[in-house]
């Protein structure tokens, strides 16, 4: 058996988990146009450039859209907030949190990057933000 | 101008089936060959859509399968698969290859089971649901289809004022249609008070702001404009776009705005050579209320932020300006979502031929179908006329 290899043409799924699982949010950003894409794509969707170089986005943003799960999927246990988070000119699709509420909180509310939770069945890591408290 | 003709449509009641798979796209395509007069030797290729037998049933190389069923083993049979658009890809297919000349007469259906005769609960269900959202960048964080839905809608709201009451109104117009379709899920009226007082699913949807499970299968014989005049009641497609969005949603640029809906929208008009304005009637894809807001925006019935006045102020209605589901939609009528739209084009069909019985929409010349699949990432439009 051969060693396993990570073919990408992009900067790569294995780049955006390592920097995740290292308390940082990896985009891409194009060399020939300068558009900015939250998770990592191999073509330039605004221009068609293969040069996307990684940028570190912002780790605290704020609530683009937000939703509280009542029901989930087998694997996952509700409720549980789930969010499209702006960080800079980029958003993701992330995990929420916020102390001492049951209900979602304001859309433009302001998160901060807290961790990730591992729930998923492969283990994939999901990025969470937690609303920033005075 | 007229690209291709439906000439036959037929579908199951939407609900829940016993029957499998085989047995349930039988039922419809049988019905869809007695409507249109046809015999299987009529018909030179088969385009069909399931989106998730596999997952569900472990059921895969269907489209063989069902041709052997319905008497057309032999000829091109294919599977499409687009999520909750797929049927509508299988329809889109089809009249281009019946406009190119490449077939003459296509059995265009789909069918799904979805309910627990599958054997999966909800849980599972919503999970297998899941897997049409990024499987790398959001099904981690434990998104489910209504949570997709709820995030769009819930910028929307933010937007424009877009109010839970208004969304509950879709709910209640939907489920008054659907108590005129003897082929509904949901045969019962429901009020506003209702829908605000069921449980919460994902907010702002309440467990009445969403779609049931369903199984059904539906089925529609298209033929090219030729061949239509030898038919007895033709209904004509003068359009039909297709287009897609960025996958995942924080890729999407304008998250309300279901892009790919839009851009379809261009395109069916275009061809159709007509604008918003010449459209009676739409059936457009209601799996959750907030869906329908932002279809009706997406299709130019209304100015975007004024989808959820006009549906609480009635323009939707059966006897509104600008009906939308006459059929009851995804919300009362079912969801088996490789069957939803075929049977989109099945209600089209109906009205335009003025047979759709206590739901007729009075003067009905030309209806539009739209059928989103996934997070909006698909949409297919198709504008349907009836035959001078
Ligand atoms: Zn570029």
């Amino acid at each position: 058996m051969s060693a396993n290899t990570n073919e990408s043409a992009s900067v790569g799924y294995e780049a955006w988990t390592d920097a995740l699982r290292s308390g940082s949010v990896l985009g891409v950003s194009c060399a020939d146009c300068g558009a900015t894409y939250g998770t990592p794509v191999a073509v330039c969707h605004d221009c068609g450039s293969r040069d996307l170089e990684p940028v570190d986005l912002p780790t605290e943003g704020t609530l683009h859209s937000v939703t509280r799960i009542n029901v989930a999927p087998v694997g996952f246990e509700g409720p549980y907030y789930v969010g499209i988070v702006q960080l800079g000119d980029a958003r993701i699709t992330a995990r929420i949190e916020r102390d001492g509420a049951d209900t979602a909180p304001e859309i433009e509310t302001p998160v901060v990057l807290s961790g990730v939770i591992e729930e998923d069945e492969n283990g994939l890591p999901a990025p969470v933000f937690t609303v920033e408290t005075d | 101008m007229t690209r291709a003709s439906v000439v036959g449509a037929g579908m199951t009641t939407f609900g829940v089936h016993e029957s499998t798979l085989p047995d349930l796209f039988a039922t419809a395509a049988l019905s869809a060959y007695d409507d249109a007069g046809v015999d299987p030797a009529d018909i030179d290729a088969f385009y069909f859509g399931n989106a998730m037998g596999g997952q569900t049933e472990n059921d895969t190389h269907l489209a063989p399968t069902l041709a052997t069923e319905v008497g057309l083993a032999g000829i091109p049979a294919q599977r499409f698969e687009d999520a909750c658009a797929t049927s509508a890809n299988a329809f889109k297919n089809a009249v281009q290859a019946v406009d190119a000349g490449i077939h003459d007469t296509i059995l265009v259906g789909g069918v799904e089971r979805c309910t627990p005769e599958t054997g999966k609960g909800t849980g599972e269900m919503t999970r297998i649901f899941a897997s049409a959202s990024h499987r790398q960048y959001e099904q981690p964080t434990g998104l489910t289809f209504p949570g997709v839905f709820a995030l769009l809608t819930k910028r929307h709201m933010h937007e424009y004022g877009t109010t839970e009451e208004q969304l509950a109104r879709v709910a209640v117009k939907n489920h008054g249609n659907g108590t005129r379709n003897p082929r509904a899920h949901f045969g019962s009226e429901t009020t506003v008070e209702e829908v605000l007082d069921s449980p919460v699913v994902a907010e702002p949807f309440h467990l009445m702001d969403c779609c049931p499970f369903s199984d059904g299968a539906a089925a529609v014989v298209v033929t090219s404009d030729d061949r239509a005049d030898s038919f007895d009641r033709p209904v004509d497609v003068t359009g039909v776009g297709h287009a897609t969005d960025l996958v995942p949603l924080g890729l999407k640029p304008t998250l309300h705005a279901t892009q790919a809906a839009r851009d379809a929208t261009t395109q069916a008009y275009d061809q159709a050579g007509i604008t918003a304005e010449d459209i009676d009637f739409a059936e457009v894809h209601d799996c959750f209320t907030g869906a329908e807001v932002l279809a009706s925006e997406a299709i130019g019935f209304f100015e975007d932020g004024n989808g959820g006045p006009a549906a609480a102020a009635g323009r939707t209605a059966l006897d509104g300006d600008r009906p939308i589901n006459p059929s009851g939609g995804l919300k009362a009528k079912g969801h088996p979502i490789g069957a939803t739209g075929a049977a989109q084009i099945v209600e089209l069909t109906e009205q335009l031929r003025g047979t759709a019985g206590d739901r007729q929409i009075s003067d009905a010349t030309r209806g539009l179908a739209h059928n989103l699949g996934g997070d909006a990432g698909t949409t297919v439009i198709s504008v349907m006329e009836a035959r001078a």
